[in-house]
């Protein structure tokens, strides 16, 4: 069937990128964590932070001793490098439900454990010490960030903290620019197809744009920069008053696998123009846990017919043309700000690029699988 | 009596008893067979002794007081405590050895080479007893 071409001779042709996926690190095979209360990840993680502080601090204060915690003297000034872990008051624990009095501390609120009397610890593997001092705010941080503090011993024992390193930004690679030409890569999260809130016109004006049935032919040539669509989480939602442990009638089994089908005709269209990823979020059919699994294929048997969709794990890592990505579905950072103070999300996005860590919170208060 | 029991034992005591395997099982000394009083074999597993226990009353922790504990599996267990390397628990004793290799640490060659070619225990001192 020939289109009708009214104004131009030649079709517009989208742009292609090299796609290469990193999730490699991020799937799960058939291991299983033996080690006692998450000791294995913390040793590795302070371990990989501490060489990576070291090799900073001739940069940062090359004159000062560095020492353990255990080595401290009354004092001395000298630097140390540990994983910090923030004493919240406020912070849900299993054992308040076997505690014999019931205090009368309202229930915790659901968005923000903080409290004015949070205080910091730093530790590793000799000791810890309980730091001091109005540098280091216990708001901004969470357990599980690894630092370099410089100050020194008190007489009451703690460490007064005059200065702080963390981690910072990687070293970044030049890129060389382009002859002008632009591409794009389009994020969507939070579709929740199947919700009472989500609306299948919505999201059908989406398909539309990206797969250039939309506008005239400038709106056109936009449309065809768009070299790949990464879908980040929370794509369906299931009806809550279904999944309350009971054994379901057939009819409402029917209602649990429409927000996936509606899902999938849409993602169809997408996997049909463009290259696809989706990643799984909280509210989607896949593990609790970090790192979550990828969405399995026989839920999308439109799409996945496609070589363009690919399903991936969360996080999700991959290198376009050369820049890598990295990205999550958000639970790492919607559980930081449970337990620190920020102006917006971005701000805390920020932080992890800083502390060089996007899930510091994990597996203390992130649910977390580790080999 | 036709008993072809390995060990020296005790005069007429020795073809009431089971005969011995030469290689595996416990071994314990034969110095308390004298003094046993019953001799009865419905009773060896009872007994403080020399006989081989049938394998379903073997424990896995008794067999650790034995055999397996020598010079080498001295020099691994030292490698197991030393805190330089991380918590032994949770790991097999490779998979230890190959993370501090790769966190730089440099972990000794021999326990390596004991761990690669050695019938040793692969995991750690603490396994299976916490």
């Amino acid at each position: 069937m020939e289109a009708m071409e009214l104004d131009s001779e030649d079709n517009l042709q989208r742009k292609q990128c090299l796609y290469q996926s990193l999730d490699e690190s991020f799937a799960i095979r058939k291991e299983m964590y033996r080690g006692q209360q998450y000791s294995q990840i913390y040793f590795a993680r302070l371990h990989l932070m501490r060489t990576l502080l070291y090799s900073l601090l001739p940069n940062w204060k090359p004159h000062l001793p560095v020492c353990t915690v255990l080595e401290l003297e009354e004092g001395k000034e000298c630097i140390i490098v540990g994983t910090l872990y923030k004493h919240m008051k406020l912070k849900p624990s299993i054992l308040d439900e076997y505690s014999k009095e019931r205090s009368a501390t309202p229930l915790v609120k659901p968005h923000n454990f903080m409290h004015p009397d949070d205080d910091l610890v730093l530790e590793d593997e000799s000791g810890r010490v309980k730091l001091a001092g109005t540098v280091l705010i216990p708001s901004i941080y969470v357990t599980g960030i690894v630092v370099a503090v410089q100050g020194k011993e008190t007489v009451g024992g703690d460490f007064l903290v005059e200065d702080v390193l963390e981690a910072g930004l990687p070293h970044q690679e030049e890129q060389p620019l382009e002859s002008g030409e632009d591409k794009y890569v389009v994020f969507v999260s939070g579709l929740s197809v199947g919700s009472s809130s989500s609306n299948p016109l919505q999201f059908q004006l989406l398909v539309d744009h990206i797969t250039g049935h939309l506008g005239d032919e400038m709106e056109q040539r936009v449309a065809a920069e768009i070299v790949q669509v990464v879908i980040a989480g929370n794509s369906v939602e299931v009806p809550h008053g279904l999944l309350n442990g009971q054994n379901l009638a057939s009819k409402d089994q029917s209602r649990l696998s429409e927000p996936i089908k509606e899902l999938d005709i849409l993602l169809t269209q997408i996997a049909a123009s463009v290259p696809l990823d989706i990643m799984p979020g909280l509210n989607d059919p896949a593990n609790f846990a970090l790192p979550q699994q990828p969405l399995h294929r026989c839920l999308f048997p439109g799409s996945s017919a496609y070589n363009t969709f690919r399903s991936c794990t969360n996080p999700h890592s991959f290198e376009l043309d050369n820049i890598r990505f990295l990205g999550t579905s958000g639970q790492n950072i919607d559980d930081l700000e449970k337990y620190s103070d920020a102006k917006d999300k971005l701000d805390i996005m920020e932080r992890t690029l800083r502390w060089r860590h996007i899930a510091p919170t994990a597996p203390n208060t992130l649910a977390f699988l580790c080999g | 009596m036709e008993s072809s029991s390995t060990a020296a034992g005790g005069g007429n005591m020795k073809g009431y008893f089971r005969q011995r395997k030469k290689t595996g099982g416990i071994t314990k000394s034969n110095s308390n067979s004298k003094s046993k009083k019953s001799s009865s074999p419905d009773h060896s597993a009872t007994l403080a002794s020399d006989i081989a226990k049938p394998p379903s009353l073997i424990s896995h922790a008794s067999l650790d007081l034995q055999d397996d504990y020598d010079g080498n599996e001295e020099v691994l267990r030292q490698f197991d405590v030393n805190m330089a390397y991380g918590p032994c628990l949770g790991m097999s004793r490779l998979d230890r050895w190959d993370r501090a290799n790769s966190l730089g640490l440099n972990p000794p060659k021999d326990v390596e080479r004991l761990l690669r070619v050695g019938k040793l225990r692969s995991e750690c001192l603490w396994d299976g007893r916490v």
